[in-house]
């Protein structure tokens, strides 16, 4: 397949609307004009920094002026890579976002599966679901941080009334636990987004293959396994996508729940403690596009994966 | 028969662990405003509060509190509606103009422009906060605003864009016949069939940007631009915890009101059954 490519196809509008006459290129230009400023802001804000940033990870960087002091070719990267802290980060972030991604997942499945019954008491459920998602990090950050606190938080008190133990154990202060505080954390904030999508895949499949399959005399199990499963699939490709991409930059509740305490950081967290507390931008940006390699290879796992899932689904 | 009420029993348990897991922290923050701090920085925590004070949240709503709660909401509404009002003017016309391939290749620049959601967020906020600086522009509302409009866009385009082409071609050609041009067909025709979904996409831009926390941590240092997502970390360090929790549940009530009035909107644009 030829493809021009983004560029080509932006020079070719360009070239359209520059020489447009006809009836057809007044409609061209007339949708140029409405794309426009949405290229602009976005191009602007985004795709223009980004540029700049793939130079500075090869340089020496001014951080008052953003002056190039001289091009250290891959010295930033392989800095990087050298330390072995810097290698723990990495292993933690992939670590991180696969488990977060994987029970969000099974946990919305769960939740749209009750959600796509008629009960009493639906609508509330409903709305409830969605809560997490307006609820800034910040108050999630104080929420969590009084559950888990040490001498009297809320999961103490339980452990105590419920005689399970003295219930003064200082969780956060183990770092292993906090980092799955922060995991805990961040799936039930993707909650909400996750189960409406899959609720969404699950309420798009025709009600006359349960018909059938109940006919046939297929047990609520398998029909989960063969109908509802792999139809809900081209759904949860692009949300489990998106979901990665989003807990690999998790950011707000590590910054609240622990400072970033080590052992809790992800390669986001360092890039930004690399960035605008030791203002050092060369291998910030290194650190950055390292994340985005890092994103892109686990979007390409998950996809070959799931593409091998919906074959092997559908075959059977 | 028995089986069939222990199905719906073992269906209702599930159904209230869910509320629960969902529920609870948002309960334990409201709980901890409405109590005096010795009853809840206590293992004999009653969790069925015998009383309720609304002390902690006549505190934090003084002016001169530590944590300036009232300045910081006045601007998170400011900054969040800017931002969505922004969003929808920039996004729906974009969506518009890139379905139905009206732009040739407008398809392909969507996805484009969507590269910023993969793109992880520090490598534009690094340049981004130094030529800020440079231009005066850090510690303004309208950074943020123009900052959150740029973030929200691509995604608002998508959701914009579903809507117009939910829309039967049959009906663009009769408006056509009709006698209308391609300015009218735009707003005659297609921007009413998108209103509800601007409605939905302004609800939604408003949200993320009341709950934006990154960008402001970045771009404001002075306090009087402030938003409460940003004002209650400053504040987390020196203040005791039912007056930060009187002060959480304020900075949340706004969005949470707005998504318990509008939730099944919500969900049915969120999941695309609006346009269908």
């Amino acid at each position: 397949m030829t493809s021009p490519g983004v560029v080509g196809r932006l020079w070719a509008n360009l070239k359209m609307v520059i020489a447009g006459s006809t009836l057809r290129s007044k409609e061209i230009r007339f949708a140029f004009f409405l794309v426009l400023p949405a290229l602009l802001i976005v191009g602007g804000m985004y795709i223009y920094p980004s540029i700049l940033t793939i130079i500075f990870s090869f340089s020496d960087v001014d951080f008052a002026t953003l002056s190039i002091r001289e091009l250290v070719g891959f010295e930033n990267y392989r800095r990087l890579l050298a330390e072995p802290s810097f290698r723990a980060v990495i292993w933690r972030s992939l670590y991180f976002a696969f488990v977060i991604v994987f029970v969000t997942i099974s946990l919305a499945f769960w939740i749209a599966l009750l959600l796509n019954q008629k009960f009493a008491g639906r609508g509330i459920i409903r709305t409830t679901i969605l809560l997490p998602w307006a609820i800034p990090p910040v108050v999630a950050g104080v929420l969590w941080g009084q559950i888990f606190h040490a001498e009297a938080g809320f999961l103490n008190a339980i452990i105590y009334q419920l005689n399970l133990g003295s219930g003064n154990y200082a969780w956060m202060a183990d770092t292993t636990i906090a980092l799955h505080v922060i995991m805990m954390a961040e799936i039930w904030r993707f909650l909400p987004f996750v189960t409406l999508f899959v609720l969404a895949g699950i309420q798009n499949i025709p009600n006359s293959l349960y018909d059938a399959a109940n006919m046939d005399g297929a047990s609520k199990w398998n029909q989960f396994r063969r109908i509802t499963f792999p139809l809900t699939m081209p759904v949860l490709l692009p949300v489990t996508v998106v979901q990665l991409t989003w807990a690999m930059k998790s950011f707000d509740t590590i910054f609240v729940l622990t400072g970033g305490a080590e052992g809790t950081r992800i390669l986001n967290y360092l890039v930004y403690m690399e960035a605008f507390r030791y203002f050092s931008l060369g291998p910030a940006s290194a650190a950055a596009y390292i994340l985005l390699l890092l994103k892109i290879a686990a979007v390409l796992i998950f996809v070959l994966l799931q593409r091998r899932f919906i074959k092997g689904g559908i075959a059977k | 028969m028995i089986g069939k009420k222990l199905r719906k029993l073992t269906f209702y348990l599930q159904a209230i662990l869910v509320f629960i897991i969902v529920a609870f922290p948002i309960y334990t923050v409201l709980l901890t405003s409405l109590q005096y701090d010795h009853d809840i920085r206590t293992r004999d925590i009653s969790f069925i509060p015998s009383y309720i004070t609304f002390d902690h949240y006549l505190t934090v709503l003084q002016p001169g509190h530590i944590v300036p709660v009232l300045d910081a909401t006045i601007n998170s509404f400011l900054v969040s509606i800017g931002a969505a009002a922004l969003v929808i003017v920039v996004a729906v016309p974009a969506a518009y103009g890139m379905a139905r391939n009206r732009l040739p290749g407008g398809g392909k620049i969507l996805y484009a422009l969507s590269a910023v959601y993969v793109i992880p967020v520090a490598l534009f906020m690094i340049p981004l906060f130094v030529i800020f600086v440079g231009a005066g522009l850090n510690d303004t509302r309208f950074a943020l605003i123009i900052l959150y409009t740029a973030f929200l866009t691509p995604f608002i385009i998508w959701v914009m864009k579903a809507f117009v082409e939910a829309t039967p071609e049959e009906v663009e050609q009769a408006a056509k016949l009709d006698g209308c041009n391609h300015i009218q067909l735009f707003t005659r025709i297609y921007l009413p069939v998108m209103r509800p979904g601007i409605a939905a996409a302004f609800l939604y831009a408003f949200v993320l940007s009341w709950v934006e926390f990154f960008t402001p941590l970045i771009f404001t240092a002075e306090l009087n631009i402030l938003t409460v997502a940003l004002g209650l970390y400053r504040g987390t360090i020196d203040i005791q915890i039912g007056q930060l929790s009187a002060a959480a549940v304020i900075a949340m009530l706004p969005v949470v009101l707005l998504t318990v009035f509008f939730a099944s909107r919500i969900t049915k644009v969120m999941t695309g059954a609006e346009t269908k």
